[in-house]
């Protein structure tokens, strides 16, 4: 199989909180890789940990056959990514904050104007970003992780805050990617519901542990096989969680 | 130099670039209405024309440089916090002390100019208002490098604790503190009192001679490679969590 990120025993630990640990991923090139988990499950951690934001206690990953930290730099042309909120110049345009990037990024003109179209903010490009609302600021921050269309997009939660037909938008778009331009993206969400719709493969995260790695036919598989209604996935998800709840707690009490 | 010019593009409407034009040009208009008032009483003061027309107009200038340095440090890298946009930076194929290192080098250029602006106020005084044959054009370039190399010790430091804290009430306390502290400082002959950077910057408003300290100017020198290798340093190992 031709995985473009792997992760071998990923672990971040804050003194004796282990937010993520020994996470083995594995994403396919030119998937839709959807992460999933509750809030504070350690989903934005590891992508921190693959963005270089912070660094891993223990463990190791590559991407595109690049290792962190030697091929940092390398590896962040590659990567487009957008993480927890987003990211702006508030003394800036929206376009203004993308030729920032743009720039870094040694891309061509045009390449502000595409992102732009691609999230649907051309016309309020010429607006500051501090007069932006919270579902504008959203789009600019995934107009960033576009901005050249790079082969990874690292994408933490991108549809918060954005009204229903945003999202709409925004999965439709996400959901293209792979297929406009041959990339791979690793998404994260709290609902599977979301994921469900876009992703092709999924990585389930509680407390940190890694509870399942698959593709969605097999998480669908695994619901037949643990009695639930395979197109009830919402509810295969809520319980692997509250299983994980309960035996952490039993652990706790031994 | 790519580098340079993305700096030199975030900061539009931050304000640091008008701020230290507008220091440079107060600092000028203040020397001039200063020397217009005051010139018979400075002039009938028992010291050199030249010490007169460097020494006795710096304090205020000094307060109007310390002042602008301290806003425009706080300036240029809250604009990096505000929005998180520091974040973004991480996340991109670019080095963060060289960004910081850049910040640095703009606010020195824009303090250099302010500093040319102010000297050519005291140039056309000097030509003009002081006695015939008193004006010394290398006192003057002298007593302009001392002002600048006794400011940048400031500035590193201020740069230094800007890119340290999200909140820019922090720094711009700090700036306030080390004024404060240094003004009930500098007037002392204690020369182990020059740790302290906003006392070095001090130094030339305190004395009676346009004649620069070398002792001073070995402290700016040695305070200013330790504040502007302390924030590359901090820049390259400090990751936001």
């Amino acid at each position: 199989m031709d995985y473009i990120i792997t992760t071998k025993q990923l672990t971040k630990k804050y003194k004796s909180f282990a937010a993520v640990n020994n996470v083995s991923l594995n994403i396919r090139k030119g998937s839709i890789y959807g992460f999933l988990g509750p809030n504070g499950a350690g989903k934005s951690t590891t992508m921190k940990m693959l963005l270089g934001l912070t660094a891993p206690t223990k463990g190791s990953f590559t991407i595109n056959g690049k290792q962190f930290p030697n091929d940092r730099l390398s590896i962040l042309k590659e990567v487009g990514s957008f993480i927890e909120s987003p990211s702006y110049y508030a003394n800036l345009t929206g376009r203004e904050n993308l030729d920032i990037i743009r720039r870094i990024l040694g891309l061509s003109k045009s390449s502000v104007a595409d992102a732009l179209e691609l999230v649907g903010l051309s016309e309020f490009g010429g607006r500051l970003a501090k007069k932006y609302s919270l579902g504008m600021k959203q789009r600019l921050g995934l107009a960033g992780a576009l901005l050249g269309r790079p082969p990874i997009l690292i994408l933490d939660e991108p549809t918060n805050g954005l009204d229903p037909s945003g999202i709409h938008e925004i999965r439709n778009l996400i959901k293209s990617l792979p297929g406009l331009y041959d990339c791979t993206v690793l998404i994260s969400s709290h609902m599977l519901s979301e994921i469900e719709l876009m992703a092709d493969d999924i990585g389930i995260l509680n407390h940190g542990r890694l509870l399942f790695e698959g593709s969605l036919d097999e998480l669908r598989q695994n619901a037949l096989q643990s009695g639930f209604a395979a197109d009830n996935l919402e509810d295969m998800f809520l319980s692997m969680i509250d299983k994980d709840n309960v035996s952490r707690k039993q652990r706790a009490k031994l | 130099m790519r580098t340079f010019a993305i700096e030199l593009r975030k900061e539009k409407r931050t304000g640091v670039i008008p701020l230290m034009l507008a220091v440079g040009i107060l600092g000028a208009v203040y020397a001039f209405v200063f020397f217009l008032v005051q010139k018979d009483t400075l002039l009938n003061l028992p010291l050199a024309p030249m010490d007169v027309l460097l020494t006795q107009l710096y304090g205020m200038i000094m307060v109007l440089n310390m002042f602008g340095i301290i806003v425009a440090a706080c300036i240029i890298y809250n604009m990096e916090f505000k929005g998180s946009a520091i974040k973004k930076m991480y996340m991109l194929p670019m080095s963060i002390p060289t960004m910081y290192f850049y910040k640095y080098l703009i606010l020195i250029i824009m303090f250099f100019i302010v500093i040319v602006f102010q000297n050519l106020a005291l140039t056309i005084i000097g030509l003009t208002d002081l006695p015939q044959d008193t004006f010394e054009f290398e006192t003057l370039l002298s007593f302009a490098g001392y002002s600048f190399i006794t400011s940048v010790p400031v500035l590193s430091f201020m740069v230094l604790v800007s890119s340290r804290f999200e909140n820019m009430w922090v720094p711009l306390g700090m700036g306030v503190a080390g004024f404060l502290s240094g003004m009930a400082l500098a007037a002392s002959n204690n020369m182990f009192l020059c740790v302290h950077p906003f006392v070095i910057m001090l130094k030339p408003a305190v004395a009676m001679s346009a004649q620069p300290d070398t002792i001073v100017v070995i402290f700016s020198l040695v305070e200013t490679a330790i504040f502007l290798f302390s924030g590359l340093w901090a820049a390259k190992y400090l990751r936001c969590e």
